[in-house]
């Protein structure tokens, strides 16, 4: 073996060895001298990026969301305030695996598929990257402490304190005042950029009501601050801040407590109630019934919750039965006998023979008295227009609407808001229909026959009301003609707000101004003219209003009304273990204004009270609406008619009727 | 020869005054961005200091040996690392990815790969020391066997990073033996003609990603390219004079990722900034200057070339992780020597210092 082995030449060898030695550390200084460069490149030359950079990574600018204004009652009750509650937000850059994350996080706290979707849908429409986005609102005690305690498995996974919309009074306002939820694509995509800004810190819009209509009073002015975040998205410093401006609060003429007596007034009845100060247009109550949670959406509906408010296709409780429209019935009838007044159509001395039904000239048809159907024969026998109205006579409007025409009574009534919508802030009310010629030739493409006007004269056919417009048109006549336009915000941060600067409605003015009083009188005798020996001589509603309340004090102009069911589908019917019967029961309708006939006082409330099904204008809704105006009257304003009526009447009107061309 | 007389402790003892302070200099360097590094954490920094101690202690006692008798072990010591890598294949536990850890009753869990690095250097310069230089075909045959059979081996525990750096031990002592250049520029070049079929064909998912990462980081800023993206975020932004002791927004709001170990230097880029690295390499140097002068004046060719393989391994290591770290060559897992946290790894880097010193303390007194 040793033979193989070459002769070592030792000197040689160290030499090579050196050799590559000194090689070798020659090349260790040019590598050390190129790592040298790059990190001047990096450090002196890229210094000013990579400071810009680290100051990105560490700094954040992040919105402060301005606190929504909030909503009070006429008497300062809160009706939506801002409750603290904690939410589950996720930052989606820094978490690994978001479905594993999801998944240990549902082993810990409540986190069902519906929280889920919802969640991948704000990550859709997210637009700035690294924001917190909220996967579950409102948790528990406990629920926070486990997160707290796992939270080292958590990247990107933060609880965050928010201030939501609380709705203390509920499903009593839930349509009226509306509520607030999550912003949906659709809302973000309409803002403007500025408003996007503005909105960058919000999670919450007004969806429906008050919270949509003065969403930009209510929102305020969105703040920011810097902070310094950790690569968990924690924050670990506050650095600057411009604090957001919080929105205005707003207060509403509507008063809790009236609110609360519609509700309990409307009992088991599915209706509407809108009550409205006639002296200002403000509306005092305004009750759809049945309602809902409005709480339930502010921080995301479940999808079982939502489905069993949509399915109810009876009580339909997310429906708004005050902005939507009805056949008005017999309520339009006071409105008519104004026009016809006003058009020399009929005076106080006209009066019909009513025998119980009406036929156009030349066709042999009988429009029957609708109210005296199902009662003896015969009809109301002499019958001027206040008889026609307390009695709610048919025959004397089916002829006096066929003798004004439709074009007329449009015209006239048009004035008072019908087909229109005078609220200034409930945009989102219907108009309903006030029909026409025109209007039937617009919309069915077919002519107008006679006899529709026959069904229009008493509120039926084509013709179609809102309870809110109803509550209208009765403060109008309350009012004498002068209209204050309906609505619901009092006052801005205290300072008081007119509806009539934001309206050029004109007032309804009339030939001669004793026809509001004529008017009031007919209206006054619907409740409160009492049973004669005189065949059919009382007013509708006497029987339940006036004779059910002997001791009240204080008069009431109303007008019942009842109004045909148009037809219930099929669905609906199998849908539903409610008598069928009961559902094709009419609805009743109720106007009226109190105190009427005062020398003292001018109306103070003008209500509308409509109830689904409820068959009878007068002995259902009327009582209602009594309920509703004796609450205000009497246990709100306190008045003490009794009193009052010892006292000499007042020399002058203080609500002077307006005249046609009264400047002249 | 006649330096280590004036100090007859140091020569008692076997240590290399030098090379000693630079590493105590190195380490007091190390804790001291650990500390900041790891948030002020004490326990930490008190740890490593324990593990360096320790590491001193191994690295005087492996000085006592004679390089003569350490040379005569060389082949055991390299049977025996084999058979330990063959142990792990059979008993290996998994940590990290790599299933290159041996947990044997009675001994802390360790990784044999660490074992070869030492013995591979070792075995090298006892079969080329002895070999006329520069080596013949039939050697370099034997010398590319006694490098492979353990890389291979670590390469099937799934730990590339280790086996490169084991396989650059025995390179770098076929190189100071002076291997011919024409074999070395087509060992380069046929390396270089192999790249594309190991991308296509061999290299893993990881590894092409961190390949394609270096060349765009920004290709997947969140994932791959996190790393290295936020790494220079810390290195840039340190600037020349840096942003001050613990003040490093990017590490102490654990924007780096790994802080503590492959990824320390970006600390202390950010926290001293071009001067502090500056002073490092410096530090660096030092060792490197001493280890080649220990090379340079050993005595017989297996001291040399081992004295010369460790040093340049050594500086294998601190070349590599800083140039990953600020983007020079693509993310490998190696951390930076003395100063990233680490256990096993440091203990392995210190008997290397033990071997220097036994050259330079031994190699003087012991006659041809």
């Amino acid at each position: 073996m040793s033979g193989k082995w070459q002769v070592k030449d030792h000197e040689a060898e160290r030499l090579l060895f050196d050799g590559r030695l000194l090689i070798a550390f020659a090349i260790i200084v040019l590598l050390f001298v190129a790592l040298v460069l790059k990190l001047v490149n990096l450090q002196v030359t890229q210094y000013e990026y990579f400071s810009a950079r680290s100051d990105g990574n560490r700094l954040h600018s992040q919105y402060v969301s301005p606190a929504r204004g909030l909503i009070f009652d006429r008497n300062g009750e809160l009706l939506a305030d801002n409750q603290p509650i904690f939410n589950l937000m996720v930052v989606r850059e820094q978490v690994d695996d978001l479905d594993q994350m999801l998944d240990f996080l549902a082993t810990i706290i409540r986190l069902n598929d519906d929280d889920i979707d919802q969640f991948n849908a704000r990550l859709e429409r997210n637009r700035v990257p690294f924001a917190s986005i909220p996967l579950r609102y409102v948790l528990t005690e406990e629920e926070k402490s486990r997160i707290a305690v796992n939270s080292h498995l958590l990247n990107g996974i933060a609880i965050e304190p928010q201030f939501v919309r609380h709705y203390p009074l509920a499903s009593l306002t839930a349509h009226s005042v509306g509520y607030v939820s999550e912003i949906n694509q659709n809302e973000l995509d309409r803002l403007s950029e500025n408003e996007k800004e503005n909105y960058g810190g919000t999670n919450h819009i007004g969806k429906t009501g008050v919270e949509r209509t003065y969403e930009d009073l209510l929102h305020g002015t969105v703040g920011y601050e810097i902070v310094e975040k950790n690569n968990r998205g924690q924050v670990m410093r506050y650095l600057d801040r411009t604090d957001p401006v919080a929105g205005k609060n707003i207060e509403l003429h509507m008063d809790a407590r009236l609110q609360k007596a519609a509700e309990e007034a409307l009992g088991e009845f599915r209706g509407a109630v809108v009550a409205i100060e006639p002296a200002t247009g403000g509306i005092l109550a305004m009750v759809s019934k049945p309602g809902f949670d409005p709480n339930l959406f502010v921080t995301g509906i479940s999808s079982k919750d939502y489905s069993v408010l949509v399915t109810d296709e009876v009580n339909t409780p997310l429906f708004d039965r005050t902005t939507n429209p009805y056949p008005p019935g017999s309520t339009v009838k006071p409105f008519l006998g104004l026009a016809g007044l006003q058009n020399d159509f009929v005076d106080y001395d006209f009066a019909i023979e009513d025998p119980g039904y009406f036929r156009l000239p030349g066709v042999s048809y009988r429009w029957g008295d609708y109210t005296l159907r199902t009662l003896i024969g015969g009809g109301h026998g002499r019958t001027d227009l206040q008889k026609a109205i307390y009695q709610s006579c048919d025959t004397f409007f089916y002829d006096l609407g066929h003798r004004m025409g439709i074009d007329t009574i449009h015209g006239f009534m048009s004035q008072f808001g019908f087909g229109q919508n005078f609220a200034v802030d409930i945009s989102y009310a219907r108009t309903g229909v006030l029909p026409s010629e025109d209007w039937k030739k617009e919309s069915r493409g077919e002519p107008w026959y006679p006899g529709d006007t026959i069904n229009s004269s008493i509120g039926q056919g084509y013709m179609w009301a809102t309870p809110l417009q109803l509550a209208t048109a009765a403060s109008i006549v309350a009012n004498k003609g002068k209209v204050n336009p309906p609505h619901m915000l009092k006052s801005v941060d205290g300072a008081p707000y007119n509806s009539r600067n934001d309206s050029a409605i004109p007032d309804v003015l009339v030939k001669d101004p004793d026809y509001w009083r004529y008017i009031e009188e007919a209206m006054t005798m619907v409740v409160h003219r009492p049973f004669s020996d005189r065949f059919r001589d009382y007013g509708t509603a006497y029987e339940a209003i006036a004779m059910a309340d002997r001791n009240m004090s204080y008069k009431m102009a109303g007008k019942s009304g009842s109004a045909q069911v148009v037809g219930i589908s099929q669905d609906i019917l199998s849908s539903t273990d409610i008598v069928v019967s009961d559902l094709n029961k009419d609805h009743g309708l109720f106007i009226s204004f109190a105190p009427a006939q005062n020398p003292h006082l001018d109306p103070l409330i003008a209500v509308a009270v409509f109830v689904e099904n409820g068959e009878h204008g007068s002995s259902v809704a009327g009582p209602i609406a009594k309920a509703v105006t004796d609450t205000y009257l009497m246990d709100i304003l306190q008045i003490d008619f009794e009193t009052m009526n010892n006292l000499p009447p007042l020399s002058e009107p203080s609500n002077p009727a307006l005249i046609t061309g009264s400047d002249e | 020869m006649a330096e280590n007389h004036r100090l007859p402790i140091w020569s008692a003892i076997h240590a290399d005054p030098p090379l000693l302070v630079g590493i105590i200099l190195l380490c007091a360097f190390g804790l001291f961005i650990l500390y900041s590094a790891s948030g002020g954490d004490a326990e930490v920094v008190q740890r490593q200091a324990t593990i360096m101690g320790g590491g001193v202690l191994v690295m005087l006692i492996v000085s006592q040996f004679n390089p003569h008798v350490i040379r005569t072990w060389a082949p055991s010591i390299y049977a025996a690392g084999l058979g330990l890598l063959l142990l792990v294949l059979l008993i290996g536990v998994e940590a990290n990815g790599a299933r290159s850890w041996l947990d044997l009753p009675g001994l802390p869990s360790f990784q044999p790969s660490e074992v070869l690095k030492i013995s591979v250097p070792l075995s090298m310069a006892w079969y080329l020391g002895s070999r006329p230089l520069p080596p013949r075909f039939k050697h370099l045959f034997w010398s590319a066997f006694i490098i492979v059979l353990p890389a291979a081996l670590i390469i099937i525990q799934n730990d590339t990073g280790t086996a490169i750096m084991v396989a650059m031990s025995g390179v770098f002592v076929i190189l100071l033996a002076g291997i011919r250049w024409r074999i070395v520029f087509f060992g380069i070049f046929s390396l270089l003609l192999a790249s594309p079929a190991w991308y296509l064909f061999l290299a893993q998912e990881h590894q092409k990603n961190r390949i394609l990462t270096f060349f765009d980081p920004y290709r997947d800023p969140t994932g791959a390219g996190y790393n290295i993206i936020q790494s220079q975020i810390a290195i840039g932004s340190g600037g020349i004079f840096g942003k001050g002791f613990g003040n490093g927004a990017q590490s102490h709001l654990d924007f780096i990722p790994e802080s503590n170990t492959d990824f320390i230097l970006a600390v202390l880029a950010e926290e001293f900034g071009l001067l502090g690295i500056l002073c490092l390499i410096c530090l660096y140097l030092f060792v490197l200057v001493r280890g080649f002068f220990i090379a340079y004046s050993a005595r017989d060719m297996f001291s040399r070339l081992l004295a010369g393989s460790i040093t340049l391994t050594l500086f294998f290591y601190i070349f590599i992780n800083m140039a990953m770290v600020s983007g020079l060559v693509p993310v490998i897992g190696l951390p930076l020597p003395l100063i990233s946290r680490g256990g096993t790894a440091i203990l392995t880097l210190f008997i290397s210092f033990g071997l220097l010193m036994s050259i330079q303390t031994h190699g003087k007194e012991m006659g041809k």
